[in-house]
């Protein structure tokens, strides 16, 4: 069944309900939105290796940030700070990530028609659009957008007076983060019930790729978590505006003794991390996902594991709820507390390591191709063992007592974040470019890009280990202020070097994005030889997916190189010869 | 899709959305608690009396909707049944407000010098119940208008049941709510 | 004008990204081969790139190590300190060794399985013996180092007040640092933020009879070998007050007093001899605060105990210095 109905271009690429056209949306905002956040980050990148000084890139800012020398004023350098974290965090990893793959892969790979309720899709990114107007508009406030971290711990971001971008600034981050929040539960609703119900004949939930597992789960978490940052938010917005003492007590300012008592600001991060903690899964488990994919289908072999890699992703998505005291070892907490969530956090580890292993058998004796996908997948799993592994460290909440808010913890959730599920990213757009827009993507572009971005961003991050054993805290404007920080000068521009270079590099993707839409060579129906579902349509797309009936599911994913077959894959639809048995 | 399972999904699609809705209450007594336990000037009062009243009548409301489905089999009217829940619905809300006004009258505010955190509290957990009540309002209202133009029947009536599901939540939602402000 | 050139910079650079595209697009279109595919030879290159760019990457890492070892903070100075160092080297030891084994495994396999159109892979999709084993062992591996972890953590934290230790305030404001030590009695004077006035920063009740011998500083003195307790205050927002050298750090947050027992076990004389003339051990803060967050420090000196009394002597009491300036 296939619509025929007359499309316009408002109805096919604006107020469209198609679920591939609303993945392009959130791909293409999203990919928006990372390179604002990533010009933020080589811009306060150059003010941490020449502070104070003046940059030719500081011209991108409002003249009303920089000071008469023409260096960043401190406030604002926090303000980018706080805007690259929101951004990327929110914006990028989670509704540039899961909003695209889920949207784009979940009915395509569960052999449905579209999501379960269209409208509801296509408000969860008119929401999203209008929290990244909202979002946008702060920047442009005479006071400057909210500066208080991505973690906006009030009584800072409470406070106007404590901090510029505490006024409008933060007011409309709370408004465009509440819009986005909402976006992401319409999201989450659909991606839910559409997997439980959807499914065509013959896709048990044991035969569905790890991609969807992975899509799923997040969205339970996203269910269960986002909430809890509404209701944070909440008490935020009464605290700032209307006079209530939810997080304020005994608070004097520009010396003036506020009204406020009974408050607790320790009482936001309990809340805040409530969310924070599942949201870093939220934003790691699609990669995850699309990782276990494009692992499989370019080693020509089963990923490892199939049921051990759902239990792992069950396991964390549980032990995520448990950890968020982990953020929090640093405030005065019952030691005793503490230790409850260094032994949480440690357990965490365990699922995480039993994923890499299976990464690393599904490698062993495979025939590899390397795509750029497949690159970039395994960019992730090096990006995983090397950030996970000081995940270990900091979750000891002894040793975070050193660690705890300084430059290793900036390289730590860089580098799982910012490579792992960014990569992850990468991977899912070139695996899944030929199946979006019908065309492929250049491929030695490709590989300029993996290879420039995998040098440089380890280069940027992880000497920040280095910089955080040696004491230095994160979200300074500058470490010139201690004589203790002077030999750190160095590294910094080493950092910076490799940003400004490994943002130069991302060009390469953005050019090759774009041209390959409108030049690329037409892809074939199934360029990677997969067996999923999603390669058993037609290479125009159409509403509706399948022309005819809906596909008939009668094996797993993963018979790649299968004993017996003809070929290095077997589609998901293809019957069961004589003889052989279901793996 | 087929109708039933369209109707399934629409339900379950509901489902989870209470589940969120659930979780931010849940959050929200959790700081209750939390906060109560950490400071040191919380303050007790006693419930207004207005919100024995309003519980009382949204339980009414909720006993009511279980009528529906009986009529509807017996193919009678439902729109008396359905107008009278919408009414119940609007008399909960009053009631909110005057307790509210109670509230202020015993000196307990919302914000402000003078007030305090336990106070805070007392009236966002009630402002927010009621801010996702206007949403039951506003299914109930539709219910009201497509029952008196005889569009639900017995085969039918998904609007109406999803309606009357989240009226339940609300129901329960505030029977733990009040349970909670009363006895903690 | 600058900012023009640029612009046009990089529009040509663009172009001729399109151009190069274009002409191996009709290159191979011309040799009928598809640009796209993914041939044995790049399977090869790549395979070899993980392997020198991935051992690359473990030079660089060891590189670092060995390079900026000198820049890292000097070994603690305070005897909670000297065992969180402990259990730093062990972890650090552990994830190292697990890093430098799990590394190259991946970029040895991405070179040893590059992809060849006549090989075949191996379908094996699961090993339950397997999993068992490396779900068990790094259980056990980081049950133990919880178990140490949790050690180090409870003496860290749990503080011994006895009669020796001396109890300091630190309060915390946008942008400095404030010290007040509790005097003869060792106690100090209750304070609450409604007395702030005048060079009553802190707001002590000068109506508590503790608070009349407590003295306000804008630097601390520590004894060695003398444990020390500093309970922090904040005026506005949160800050954190790090001292990295001993290992110390705690949030400062208003409405509330945290706390965080050490003793510190390095003369501030000592550690010159060994770090260089300029060292000095310092307090910063360490949680965003504001404009000034990165330049909010307060100097903190230990010595020994005669340098102490004679410095806290010279010290003027709250009593004199708060109720004779109204």
């Amino acid at each position: 069944m296939s619509e025929h109905h007359k499309e316009s271009f408002i109805t096919k690429y604006v107020f469209t309900m198609d679920h591939k056209m609303i993945a392009k949306q959130f791909l293409i905002t999203g990919m928006f939105m990372a390179v604002v956040g990533m010009l933020m980050s080589a811009i306060f990148r150059v003010q941490l290796a020449n502070p104070g000084e003046s940059s030719i890139l500081y011209s991108l800012l409002p003249g009303a940030w920089l000071n008469d020398a023409g260096g960043l004023n401190p406030d604002k350098y926090l303000a980018l700070v706080t805007m690259h974290g929101t951004i990327l965090v929110f914006w990028v990893l989670t509704a540039g990530l899961s909003g695209t793959f889920a949207n784009f892969l979940i009915p395509l790979q569960i052999g449905a028609r579209d999501m379960a309720s269209g409208f509801l899709n296509m408000l969860s990114y008119w929401f999203f659009f209008i929290a990244t107007v909202v979002l946008l508009s702060s920047l442009f406030v005479e006071t400057g957008p909210a500066s208080g971290g991505w973690t906006i711990y009030p009584p800072l971001s409470a406070l106007p007076q404590a901090i510029p971008g505490s006024g409008t600034g933060m007011t409309l981050w709370l408004i465009s983060i509440t819009l986005f929040v909402v976006g992401s539960l319409l999201g989450g609703l659909n991606y839910i019930v559409t997997i439980l119900n959807l499914r065509t004949i013959g896709m048990t939930m044991q035969r569905l790729p790890l991609t969807i597992w992975a899509l799923l789960i997040t969205a339970i978490l996203g269910v269960l978590s986002f909430p809890v940052l509404l209701s944070c938010g909440l008490l935020l917005i009464f605290d700032r505006s209307f006079g209530t003492s939810f997080y304020l007590s005994d608070i004097i300012i520009n010396g003036e003794a506020l009204h406020n008592e009974g408050g607790s600001p320790i009482l936001f991060e309990h809340l805040f991390w409530f969310l924070g903690h599942p949201e870093v899964y939220i934003i790691l488990l699609p990669a995850l996902g699309i990782v276990s994919e494009v692992i499989a289908v370019n080693s020509r072999k089963p990923i490892f594991g199939y049921k051990a890699m759902v239990g792992a992703l069950l396991l964390i998505a549980f032990l995520s709820f448990i950890v968020w005291g982990h953020h929090m070892f640093m405030t005065g907490m019952n030691p005793f507390l503490g230790s409850v969530f260094t032994f949480t956090t440690l357990l965490i580890a365990i699922p995480s390591a039993v994923k890499v292993f299976n990464y690393l058998a599904t490698l062993w004796r495979g025939n590899i191709r390397f795509t750029p996908a497949m690159l970039f997948a395994i960019g992730t799993v090096s990006a995983f063992i090397t950030g996970g592994l000081t995940g270990i460290i900091l979750g000891d909440s002894a040793l975070d007592i050193n660690v705890h808010d300084t430059y290793f913890v900036v390289g730590h959730f860089h580098i799982v974040m910012g490579l792992s599920a960014i990569y992850g990213m990468f991977a899912g757009v070139y695996h899944w470019f030929p199946k979006m827009y019908g065309r492929m993507m250049n491929k030695n572009l490709g590989y300029i890009h993996f290879w420039g971005t995998f040098i440089c961003a380890y280069g940027v991050f992880f000497p920040m280990h280095f910089l955080g054993l040696a004491g230095l805290p994160r979200r300074y404007y500058s470490n010139s202020a201690f004589p203790m920080f002077d030999g750190l000068s160095d590294i910094n521009e080493l950092i910076t070097f490799f940003a400004l270079a490994g943002a130069i590099v991302q060009v390469f993707f953005l050019f090759n994005f774009f041209y390959s839409i409108f030049k690329g060579t037409k892809s074939s129906q199934n360029p990677w030889k997969s067996n999923t579902l999603e390669w058993t349509t037609p290479v125009e797309r159409i509403h509706g997916n399948w022309p005819g009936e809906l596909p008939v599911v009668t094996r797993w994913a993963y018979d790649y190189s299968k004993p017996g077959a003809e070929e290095d894959f077997i589609l998901q639809t293809e019957p069961l010869k004589e003889g052989e048995i279901e793996h | 899709m087929d109708i039933a399972l369209k109707n399934t999904v629409k339900k379950q699609l509901l489902w989870v959305a209470l589940v969120s809705i659930s979780m931010f209450f849940a959050s929200m007594l959790s700081a209750f608690i939390v906060e109560k336990g950490d400071v040191d000037n919380w303050k007790n009062f006693s419930l207004p009396t207005y919100f024995v009243l309003s519980t009382g009548i949204i339980i009414l409301s909720s006993l009511l909707l279980f009528f529906i489905k009986p009529a509807l089999k017996k193919g009678k009217s439902i729109f008396g049944l359905v107008f009278i829940v919408l009414i119940l619905g609007l008399l909960f809300s009053f009631f909110q407000i005057k307790g509210w006004e109670q509230l202020t009258n015993q000196g307990i505010y919302l914000t402000g010098i003078g007030s305090n955190v336990a106070g805070s509290f007392l009236y966002i957990l009630t402002l927010t119940h009621l801010l996702h009540l206007v949403g039951g309002l506003v299914g109930l209202c539709i219910s009201t208008i497509k029952s008196k133009q005889n569009l639900y029947s017995i085969n039918n009536y998904l609007g109406l049941e999803l309606t009357s599901i989240y009226w339940h939540f609300l129901t329960i939602l505030w029977i733990i709510l009040f349970t909670f402000l009363k006895f903690y | 004008m600058t900012n023009i050139l640029i612009v046009v910079v990089v529009i040509l650079l663009l172009a001729t990204l399109v151009q190069i595209v274009r002409v191996s697009e009709l290159l191979s279109d011309i040799k009928n081969k598809d640009v796209n595919e993914v041939t044995d030879k790049d399977n090869n290159t790549q395979g070899i790139l993980f392997l020198i760019v991935g051992f690359g990457f473990l030079i660089f890492v060891v590189w670092q190590m060995v390079t900026w070892n000198h820049l890292l903070l000097p070994p603690a100075s305070s005897v909670h300190g000297a065992q969180i160092d402990t259990l730093m080297k062990i972890s650090m030891g552990l994830i190292l060794i697990v890093f430098f084994v799990l590394s190259p495994i991946l970029f040895y396999f991405l070179y040893k399985y590059r992809g060849k159109k006549s090989n075949k892979a191996y379908f094996f999709s699961h090993n339950n013996k397997l999993e068992v084993v490396w779900t068990i062992v790094p259980t056990i591996i980081l049950t133990s180092l919880i178990i140490f972890g949790l050690k180090t953590w409870d003496k860290s934290m749990n503080v011994d007040v006895s009669e020796s230790t001396t109890i300091i305030e630190v309060y915390a404001q946008q942008f400095n640092w404030n010290a007040r030590y509790s005097g003869q009695d060792n106690t100090l004077g209750k304070a609450n933020f409604r007395l702030v006035k005048g060079s009553n920063i802190l707001g002590v009740d000068m109506l508590d009879a503790s608070s009349a011998d407590d003295k306000m500083s804008r630097e601390v003195h520590l004894v060695i070998d003398k444990p020390v307790l500093l309970k922090f205050r904040s005026q506005d927002v949160i800050h954190s007050a790090f001292l990295p050298h001993f290992r110390v750090q705690m949030n400062c947050v208003p409405g509330m007093t945290t706390q965080f027992g050490f003793t510190p076990t390095k003369t501030t004389a000592q550690m010159k001899e060994t770090e260089g003339d300029d060292f000095e051990y310092i307090l910063l803060c360490n949680k965003i605060c504001g404009a000034s967050h990165y330049n909010m420090q307060m100097k903190f000196i230990v010595e020994t105990q005669e340098e102490y009394d004679v410095w806290l002597d010279s010290q003027e009491n709250l009593e004199s210095k708060l109720l004779t300036q109204k």
